[in-house]
């Protein structure tokens, strides 16, 4: 997807781009809505300038908006980003010794980042039963804010499959 | 104890690799849990809660805003045009590259608001035109990933968001009005040495030979990208836009100028730029919301005044203490990277700040000198890891240099310790 046609004008060339491991579930899925939302949330935010300065009405309920695709990108790249092992983490550790000391480092932790993920998409799950069954509405738009809140269990659920893939990989790739 | 057990849990998972995010949320879950062991869940669902309240806060926003203008700007050619203009306004001669690396560092870090995405910007153009001079690589790298150091003393930037959404007294203009002067000063420091080093080590030599751009073209050429910091900076302190508005001005600013003047970016270029963009802010913010988890931990197991009463009356002196915590955040620099050295030591050291009555956008503008010094500090150092790939040379190489770099720097950071006013001059000026 990072290839170009060697007709267009080639930008200023940046840091070489890196293979993408094997995956099963193209990581496209996930790129390609960061991508949108990414752009959505610029365009909204640009919107806002305009309008505000052409008339005078302010278009602050956008707002609400805005920070939800804000949680909703973080939560998206987040995922892709462990995937590409893009996360910010101490390597020097990790990743030194012997090849079969970082294989069992590496699975630790992303059993760890499993456990995390899984536990915080149950914790939220309660989280959004509540605001359910509460029928708490949001403050600037008032739409029930469980339809904001339940995509932080569902994508946290989804970088938690992304997880269980990379570990899978790292356990067939040597046993 | 739990208080304890929060940091084991934590150091010990960040040594086997688990990203930084995750083993402060998973540090603070557990300190969470083992605290309220007899309440209805042990009372973790404050972890979504602080997790959602961490991310849903609009000054952030400006995060993925200011990342998307890095990556246009990488792309837009305006590196390239302003390293011509200033060729064409210094000349050619022995060390004027490395100045122009600096200068031009310094000048993008007026456009975009973080240090690795200038250092890619200015890398790209620079390191191979030093290489052609006759600059060693580890040479090039090193001044590329200083130079592009002083992108986060220069507004905008993304550490002074964070501080400030750490930090609510310390407003966002006012700290990117305090970085300027220092900032401004970082680069001037860095320039002496990477003149005198190129001079004395006789590098590029070959740079007289190269021809000397025309200077009213090579001004004509770059005056949409000096064009940018005018509109950001200016927009902002006319009160035209808050930062979140001038980083999104700034983005389509800089997609008109990279796609419709200077012609470099390409539709499909877009989806990269977009890609990269929301990754990055995907991994900053990621940290931001798991740090949330950390930080309330903290400060439901009041933690913190203990150790702050201890500090303050540990008979060190305010000096002392300022200068302990240099040390620390020094030795912790080289390990961790400037965005979660926020989030992990102010909620700790705020405290400490305000028993002394130190001016919190002071505060701000140190810790931010400091985290600048760590990004180019090895073996940890975010600027010098895209300054070596894009050189191709190892992070080892470029010790002898970059020694008298951080030197230089940490002159900057010793004056504006002794002379506050340094940054606090002009956002009183200001007004702010």
């Amino acid at each position: 997807m990072s290839d170009r046609d060697d007709d267009t004008p080639a930008p200023e060339p940046i840091l070489p781009p890196s293979a993408d491991p094997p995956v099963k579930v193209p990581l496209a899925i996930e790129d390609w809505l960061a991508v949108l939302l990414l752009g959505a949330l610029a365009v909204i935010t640009f919107l806002n300038v305009l309008v505000r300065y052409f008339t005078d009405q302010s278009f602050a309920w956008t707002e609400e908006i805005s920070v939800f695709l804000m949680i909703v990108v973080t939560l998206v790249g987040a995922g892709s980003a462990f995937v590409r092992n893009h996360h910010i983490r101490i390597e020097a550790y990790a990743d030194g010794g012997s090849p079969r000391r970082r294989h069992a480092l590496a699975i630790a932790s992303q059993l760890v980042v499993l456990a995390f993920f899984l536990v915080l998409a149950v914790l939220s799950a309660r989280l959004v039963w509540d605001e359910y069954v509460y029928e708490e509405t949001s403050p600037a738009i008032g739409v029930p804010t469980w339809w904001y809140s339940v995509w932080l269990p569902v994508l946290s659920g989804a970088i938690a499959l992304r997880v269980l893939g990379g570990l899978r990989r790292l356990l067939r790739g040597c046993a | 104890m739990i208080g304890a057990l929060l940091f084991a849990v934590f150091i010990v998972l960040m040594v086997i690799g688990v990203p930084v995010g995750v083993a402060l949320g998973v540090a603070g879950t557990i300190a969470i849990a083992a605290a309220n062991w007899d309440v209805h869940w042990f009372g973790l669902l404050a972890v979504p809660q602080n997790f959602y309240a961490g991310l849903a806060k609009y000054p952030l926003l400006a995060i993925p805003m200011f990342v998307l203008v890095g990556s246009i700007f990488d792309r837009s050619g305006v590196a390239k045009r302003l390293v011509d203009f200033a060729t064409a306004i210094v000349g050619r001669g022995p060390g004027m590259l490395p100045l122009i690396s600096i200068s031009v560092a310094m000048f993008l870090g007026g456009i975009s608001g973080s240090g690795p995405a200038c250092a890619a910007a200015v890398g790209a153009v620079m390191i191979a035109a030093m290489s052609r001079a006759g600059y060693p690589p580890a040479f090039s790298a090193s001044v590329v990933a200083a130079g592009a150091a002083t992108d986060i003393l220069i507004p905008p930037s993304v550490a002074f968001i964070i501080y400030s959404v750490l930090v609510p007294s310390a407003s966002v203009p006012a700290l990117f009005a305090a970085g300027m002067v220092p900032g401004i000063l970082a680069g001037l420091a860095l320039i002496v040495p990477s003149v005198w080093l190129a001079r004395r080590h006789r590098m590029g030599t070959l740079e007289s030979a190269l021809p000397r751009p025309p200077f009213w073209a090579s001004l004509r050429e770059a005056s949409w990208g000096l064009a940018a910091p005018v509109l950001i900076l200016g927009g902002m302190r006319l009160g035209w836009f808050t930062p979140t508005e001038a980083a999104v001005v700034a983005v389509f600013y800089g997609l008109f100028v990279g796609m419709v003047i200077h012609r470099t970016i390409g539709l499909r270029d877009l989806f990269t730029i977009l890609r990269e963009a929301a990754e990055l802010s995907a991994v900053i913010l990621m940290v931001v919301a798991l740090a949330g988890i950390f930080a309330w931990s903290l400060s439901t197991l009041s933690l913190i005044d203990p150790l702050t009463h201890a500090i303050v009356n540990s008979g060190l002196g305010e000096r002392g203490v300022l200068a302990l915590l240099i040390v620390l955040l020094m030795t912790v620099g080289m390990f961790l990277d400037g965005i979660s050295i926020f989030l992990i030591f102010v909620p700790l050291l705020l405290p400490i700040a305000q028993a002394y009555g130190w001016d919190p956008v002071w505060f701000g503008v140190v810790l931010t000198l400091k985290v600048a010094l760590g990004q180019f500090t090895p073996p940890l150092a975010v600027n010098l890891m895209v300054s070596c790939r894009i050189a191709g040379v190892p992070m080892e190489s470029t010790v002898r240099w970059v020694v008298w770099l951080l030197g230089a720097m940490f002159l900057v950071l010793l004056a504006v310790l002794a002379f506050p006013q340094l940054a606090l001059w002009l956002p009183g000026k200001l007004g702010y």
